[in-house]
């Protein structure tokens, strides 16, 4: 009972003294809103593991998102499980579907995605997108796997309350900005 | 008699030879189509006593598909006669047998059940590769339109397509990308 206030104390403190040697303008010795990549170099027997910062490959094909929406909802897109080249992009190197903090969808958004990016591997149309010692073509599957296999995308469900909730909200929003008085 | 109409009629009387792709296709779906073409549904000649019908070439029966989860949970029934002889196959171990079953069994358990029907059935040709002897090949002067699209894999475009494709998402600040 009496250690959380003390330790709460404690990280205010240090959040106290770190802000005092952060320079109040916004300047950066080097750029801190950038993507890293891990490079391991062996330079004369030594092995050097630093992050490097790069540049994101994906700035320039980047469709801007004006809205409050998501990213997928504003678009208005109606995703097939057969449309790889845009499933792809939610994805790891090695498949996995990324979580929400990175993707920046919404909940139904991320929901259907993680979906839909399943049935397109095991539909086998994303085989390169798979760990290092996975057998990458899908004929070569076990039992009933190897054979080809399509989905229903209206098996996805929807949840119509988490809709309605989006919907309201952004009624809502938008009467506030109307007549900011009230 | 028009030049067109000299044709459609030749077309009506003869027997033609028709080729179905059955890679990602669903042979129930597609069990309907086959049926128009075998018995000759098309023709405004078309008797059920009139020996109309064409034959088909389905090439690729191994390469199927069906719905979800259909692979597994799909049964085919057999009854040797004697007691304790029935069995129940999934569709994916009778696939394994024979490639070309379950494409003819889709096809004729569709068509209406009548003595008929065996007649109708000997001009389905099925073959599980793409591999057709040349004289069944030599024959063909049709091609049916496939029901279904042939899904792309991501693999079969390339790099520079893939990255020059509009992105949805960026990755975020601080993200680490992996090496491959
Ligand atoms: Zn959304």
């Amino acid at each position: 009972m009496f250690k959380i206030p003390v330790s709460g104390i404690l990280l205010g403190a240090s959040k106290v003294s770190t802000k005092m040697f952060v320079p109040s303008i916004g300047l950066h010795v080097s750029a801190p809103m950038k993507l890293k990549e891990i490079h391991a170099n062996k330079v004369g027997g030594k092995l050097i593991i630093e992050g490097a910062f790069v540049p994101s490959p994906r700035k320039d094909h980047l469709i801007q998102n004006n809205n409050e929406c998501c990213p997928l909802c504003s678009l208005g897109l109606d995703v097939k499980h057969t449309d790889v080249l845009i499933l792809s992009q939610f994805v790891r190197s090695d498949g996995c579907m990324m979580p929400r903090r990175v993707t920046g969808l919404c909940k139904t958004q991320q929901k259907r995605m993680s979906k839909l990016v399943s049935m397109a591997h095991k539909a086998g149309l994303m085989c390169d997108l798979a760990p290092a010692n996975s057998k990458k073509d899908p004929s070569k599957r076990k039992l009933w796997k190897k054979y080809n296999t399509y989905y229903d995308e209206s098996t996805i469900k929807v949840y119509e309350s988490h809709f309605k909730t989006i919907k309201d909200n952004i009624i809502l929003d938008y009467m506030k900005s109307k007549n900011p008085e009230n | 008699m028009s030049q067109l109409g000299r044709v459609k009629q030749w077309n009506t009387f003869a027997r033609c030879w028709h080729l179905f792709d059955a890679a990602w296709q669903n042979p129930l779906e597609c069990s309907p189509t086959i049926e128009k073409y075998l018995k000759g549904l098309n023709k405004p000649i078309y008797h059920p006593l009139v020996d109309c019908g064409d034959h088909v070439v389905v090439i690729n029966s191994k390469q199927i598909a069906f719905p979800g989860e259909e692979w597994r949970r799909r049964a085919y029934f057999h009854h040797t006669g004697y007691s304790g002889g029935a069995t129940w196959t999934p569709a994916w171990e009778l696939h394994d047998r024979d490639p070309t079953m379950i494409f003819r069994k889709a096809v004729y358990h569709h068509m209406k059940g009548n003595l008929f029907r065996r007649v109708v059935m000997e001009r389905l040709h099925i073959f599980s590769d793409s591999n057709v002897p040349e004289e069944v090949m030599e024959n063909i002067t049709n091609q049916i339109p496939p029901l279904r699209s042939i899904p792309k894999t991501l693999s079969s475009y390339s790099k520079e397509e893939i990255e020059k494709y509009p992105k949805i998402i960026d990755y975020p600040e601080d993200f680490i990308l992996s090496k491959n």
